[in-house]
């Protein structure tokens, strides 16, 4: 499996990552490689920063007052946290999926879908229209709404409202896909559908996903990162973490001894 | 008297004295609408709406020149005082965390509890004086003072109930802040933001006391913003306590036009949010029910 994970491309990678809330140190120096198309999951108690450390990655966690990052976060070799880096920018090339659905509550199934690309200054109806049916189709969402792309978005269930969401991310087509515990919303089968989903997605895109589930993490991902108290206990492929950890404290976790 | 009796007589009084206190709330806005249905819309009359007032003695007239007055004079206060409002409201909303904001907060506060007689002086100070005139302007400014801080704390209120992972999910698809204020939180309000507005417009319309001295009033109909100018309230302060019958009964009329431009407005734009409301609660409750569900299952 070692050649496997050098032969591959790295998508995204952090280096001595840490970040702060006022005074509180939530991420404390997280250094890790997230190869191309693969599924990786961040797991860990509670409050042990792993949202953080995801909203770190698009550059969003410096949005909240009081928060700060620092570090080296390099999405396809170029570090994001460079000086000359415009946060605004940088997001729109990744795609970040949130525990709640959030569509806007204030545009329609296809505006929703296609708000990223209108960003960037895409305004033919026929072309963003194409992207939509694309992004839906790929969103595994398109069957169930392809008459309706005229209703609110809000309009959804909820398991449909995410999967807007997830198409809304994939519209500007980013290399990386952060999903912030995207199924704790959700009833078990809309979660298994999201599930489904991300390793269908697995085929183009990068995916990091925060759970607090670690039988979903152990079903999809490839790599699983361990964090306790802000800090990366263990960071390896799924089948390892879960069945054979290095560390004491992992084990223990995995086995539902502490968290 | 059995322990139960006693209870149900105890649940029977309390429930008997919600629903007196509930009629008691009611009655004075429909006693207030039965005087002014009897009294002002029997002296109404199509002449009312066309023309000025006719000189004492002779029949006829109308308060045209006072409903324009009226409409004028809170047509300069919004002009001043929405655009102001709305950002401010934003500003609170959006950014209020730091000192500035608290201060802002405050003064707002503040601002709501002066009386509206004080807002009148410091007009009359600030214009009338200097200009030596009572002028439309100077009225315009004081109803802007008044529509100022209602503007801002409803738009502020309105906003602060956007939850952060919308404003999220606009960041993290890379719109800039502006654009996520504007385009995603400001334009999903956009219906409660007017009404918020029509709310403080309406307030200010029926106000007399910034205007005694500051717009004066005219017996003649006039469009000079320099010039002193007549409005629904304060013609109606000056009929009403006139000892001439035509003119208490033309008091009554313009009480009733006054009352039925504030309470439109308030109706209007109360029907706009309520559709929204209403769909947004049900779906509130929906998620509630469906949470609880799920806390059930596990």
């Amino acid at each position: 499996m070692n050649e496997k994970q050098t032969e591959q491309k790295v998508t995204l990678a952090t280096k001595d990552l840490h970040a702060w809330f006022d005074d509180f140190h939530a991420v404390k120096g997280i250094s890790v490689e997230y190869p191309e198309k693969t599924i990786n999951a961040v797991i860990g108690p509670s409050g042990c920063g792993k949202s953080t450390y995801l909203r770190c990655l698009n550059r969003i966690h410096e949005e909240v007052p009081g928060a700060k990052a620092s570090g080296e976060v390099s999405l396809l070799g170029q570090n994001i946290y460079a000086p000359h880096v415009d946060p605004v920018e940088l997001r729109r090339n990744i795609g970040m999926v949130f525990q709640k659905p959030n569509p806007f509550p204030n545009m329609t199934i296809f505006e929703n879908v296609v708000i990223g690309l209108k960003l960037q200054g895409y305004s033919k109806k026929s072309y963003l229209l194409e992207v939509a049916e694309h992004c839906l189709k790929k969103a595994a969402l398109w069957e169930e709404v392809k008459d309706k792309l005229n209703r609110p978005g809000t309009s959804l269930s909820g398991g449909q409202q995410q999967r807007l969401c997830i198409a809304r991310a994939l519209a500007v087509n980013p290399p990386v896909l952060l999903m912030d515990e995207p199924t704790s919303a959700l009833d078990p089968i809309a979660s298994a559908k999201i599930e489904e989903l991300m390793t269908e997605l697995k085929k183009e895109f990068t995916v990091i996903v925060v759970t607090h589930n670690m039988q979903q993490a152990a079903r999809i991902a490839d790599y699983t990162s361990f964090l306790v108290l802000g800090e990366l206990i263990e960071h390896g492929l799924s089948s390892q973490i879960f069945t054979n950890p290095k560390e004491q404290k992992t084990e223990d976790y995995v086995t539902g001894r502490f968290g | 008297m059995s322990y139960l009796q006693y209870r149900k007589l105890k649940n029977i009084l309390f429930l008997g004295s919600l629903y007196m206190s509930a009629l008691i709330a009611l009655l004075p806005l429909f006693l207030i609408l039965q005087y002014l249905i009897l009294k002002g819309a029997t002296s109404l009359n199509l002449d009312f709406f066309l023309h000025d007032p006719s000189p004492v003695g002779e029949a006829g007239g109308g308060m045209r020149h006072a409903i324009v007055g009226t409409l004028y004079m809170v047509g300069i206060g919004s002009l001043i005082s929405v655009p102001i409002g709305l950002l401010c409201g934003i500003y609170l909303a959006e950014f209020g965390r730091g000192k500035t904001a608290k201060i802002l907060r405050f003064t707002i506060d503040m601002l709501t509890g002066i009386p509206s007689i004080i807002i009148g002086i410091f007009a009359y100070i600030l214009i009338v004086a200097p200009l030596q005139s009572f002028s439309a302007l100077a009225g315009g400014f004081a109803l802007s003072i008044i529509i100022l801080p209602i503007v801002t704390r409803s738009t502020e209120e309105i906003l602060k109930l956007v939850p952060t992972h919308i404003r999220e999910a606009g960041l993290a698809l890379g719109l800039p802040r502006w654009r996520v204020i504007f385009q995603i939180i400001v334009k999903g309000n956009f219906k409660s933001l007017i009404t918020g507005i029509m709310l403080a417009v309406s307030r200010a319309a029926g106000e007399t006391a910034p205007l005694l001295f500051t717009a004066f009033g005219n017996m003649y109909l006039n469009f000079q913003i320099s010039e002193p100018m007549a409005s629904l309230p304060v013609q109606i302060y000056t009929y009403a306590i006139s000892p001439f019958d035509q003119w208490q009964e033309q008091a009554w009329a313009a009480a009733f036009v006054l009352i039925t431009i504030v309470l439109g407005i308030n109706l209007v734009s109360r029907a706009l949010v309520n559709n929204k409301m209403i769909i947004g609660q049900s779906k509130r409750v929906i998620n509630h029910t469906r949470l609880i569900r799920k806390k059930k299952g596990n």
